[in-house]
């Protein structure tokens, strides 16, 4: 839709994404200007009521959706560097569980003739690190929701980006299953790559989470997550 | 909403009747008439069905064990089968390369506006009017039918095609598109796989349009089952057309029940396993045996 906006490296090699005075909104602005940044290992949560925009701000930095002011660089590979799970995870319902996941893995393969065979492994893995390798030549369509989030993972982590923008992956997951699918992710957040999840759940959120966006009536707050949990209280008391 | 729509559809269907009225000048008593000649027609002249269709013809001499093989019926539907079946694929094959290149949700307009302007001009010529150009290029016969309908599966199909690809869910697109997938990419390994169901269907129901349409492509000397109506036709033997018509839609029913089969491979239905005739009459028998040795 639009051009993917390559930032080249981050100032200093530790920014993955630097935001601007970015104003995001499809004809009406939905937020103030909003800049910041984001290093490397980050685990941010996009914490807010529903329909305030929180999806629009994950799109806009997706480069899917223009934003309406300011802007957002993305300081990593323009191929393969991003990975993104959409609300409804964005997986091909009438392939396997396999194609699926290899889509993530062939993104910055180059042709050769060992690459068959390197990007088998890669799905095998990753298809195993969510607990998936028995459904891998089962359609998607036939698996649960919760399946279908673990291979979304599956995804992400055969593609291994270094940011990763997720919506709401970890909905419809119970404690346990959540747990699993976010112990998949932090061999990846180990080798630097961020999390940026917008969550319903605030709970499954702020049990990994080490920093918070909020965004509420327009208003957008980058806290960290003691900040955050204080402010909370705050308001309570009042 | 209800309302809305109701009063939409009526003031659609009222301009209908008002348009009808005036291509019939008015004449409505010729609905009628027209209704009751056919009737007449239709007793005096095409029934019985004339099934000598199916018998073996008198010259060339039938060389085959199966006397059937031999007759005009099997050999001008088998022609018209084959005409539709290589047009189909070739057409497909045309429609599939350029139908990603159409849609707007998976190019800049710099791209899908050309190609769409080429897939319309190819559709806007009937398959009867390729035909007749084909037949004037190349000669009788059925290679100028496959040709035509080539050319029209393209248009035809690329439209359903890409009008598929532009009404799927973004959510893949955004993904693939996200993480740096190129548009080859995007619509080799997520659209197509997408849209298998949809795309095996219209592949289907273009292979059966092909075996109607096979039937008025003969008319201009195109081949296949057409041919023989249209002299069937210019002999006034209207009961072997009524075999030969009915003969076609036997094909068609027997493609639609092929349809549903392979269709049912790439969506939900097929993932539910419904008992055949054969499992349920052998259950049956099971059950009937287990409660025969119990007594």
């Amino acid at each position: 839709m639009f051009p993917f906006v390559y930032g080249g490296e981050g100032p200093v090699n530790t920014t993955l994404l630097s935001l601007s005075d970015l104003v995001i909104g499809y004809d009406e602005p939905l937020s103030d200007p909003i800049s910041l940044t984001v290093g490397p290992g980050e685990i941010v949560a996009v914490l807010g009521p529903s329909g305030i925009g929180k999806t629009t701000l994950l799109r806009t930095v997706a480069n899917l959706v223009m934003p309406l002011g300011g802007s957002s660089k993305i300081h990593v590979e323009p191929v393969g560097g991003l990975g993104y799970i959409p609300q409804n995870l964005g997986l091909v319902r009438h392939a396997t569980v396999a194609h699926n996941v290899s889509l993530g893995a062939g993104v910055r393969m180059k042709w050769s003739f060992g690459m068959f065979a390197e990007r088998r492994k890669r799905v095998s893995e990753a298809l195993a690190a969510v607990g998936m390798e028995h459904k891998a030549s089962e359609p998607v369509r036939r698996l649960s929701g919760g399946q279908k989030r673990r291979v979304a993972t599956a995804r992400t982590l055969a593609q291994q980006p270094k940011l990763i923008l997720a919506d709401e992956f970890l909905s419809e997951l119970d404690d346990t299953n959540a747990t699993a699918v976010m112990e998949a992710v932090f061999p990846l957040l180990a080798k630097g790559s961020s999390l940026i999840m917008v969550e319903h759940h605030e709970e499954h959120a702020l049990k990994y989470a080490t920093r918070v966006w909020e965004l509420i009536d327009g208003r957008f707050s980058d806290l960290s997550v003691q900040a955050w949990k204080e402010r909370q209280v705050g308001g309570e008391a009042e | 909403m209800k309302v809305r729509l109701f009063v939409i559809i009526g003031a659609l269907s009222l301009l209908a009747l008002v348009l009808l009225s005036d291509l019939a000048g008015g004449d409505w008593g010729r609905f009628g008439d027209g209704l009751r000649d056919f009737v007449v027609f239709f007793n005096e002249s095409m029934w019985p069905p004339d099934w000598s269709v199916l018998e073996a013809r008198t010259y060339p001499e039938c060389e085959s064990r199966l006397e059937f093989t031999c007759s005009i019926g099997y050999i001008g539907m088998v022609e018209t089968l084959k005409i539709a079946f290589v047009s189909t694929i070739l057409g497909f094959l045309g429609a599939i390369l350029l139908s990603p290149l159409a849609a707007r949700n998976l190019q800049s307009i710099w791209i899908s506006i050309p190609v769409r302007v080429l897939l319309a001009a190819v559709r806007s010529l009937p398959s009867l009017i390729w035909a007749l150009l084909f037949v004037i290029v190349i000669g009788f016969g059925p290679l100028s039918g496959v040709l035509a309908m080539t050319f029209y599966t393209i248009g035809y199909l690329g439209k359903l095609q890409y009008e598929t690809f532009e009404g799927m869910n973004s959510g893949p697109i955004e993904a693939g598109r996200a993480m740096g997938l190129s548009n080859r990419a995007i619509a080799t390994n997520i659209v197509i796989p997408e849209n298998s169901n949809h795309l095996l269907s219209q592949l289907i129901f273009m292979f059966e349009y092909n075996v109607r349409h096979g039937t008025v492509i003969g008319i201009v000397g195109a081949g296949g089952i057409g041919y023989y109506i249209t002299n069937y036709i210019k002999f006034f033997q209207y009961e072997k057309v009524f075999a030969l018509l009915i003969l076609i839609f036997i094909v068609v029913i027997i493609i639609d029940l092929i349809s549903l089969f392979a269709r049912s491979f790439v969506n939900e239905q097929g993932d539910v396993r419904r008992p055949t005739w054969m499992n349920l009459l052998l259950k049956k028998t099971e059950e009937k045996s287990q409660a025969d040795s119990l007594k």
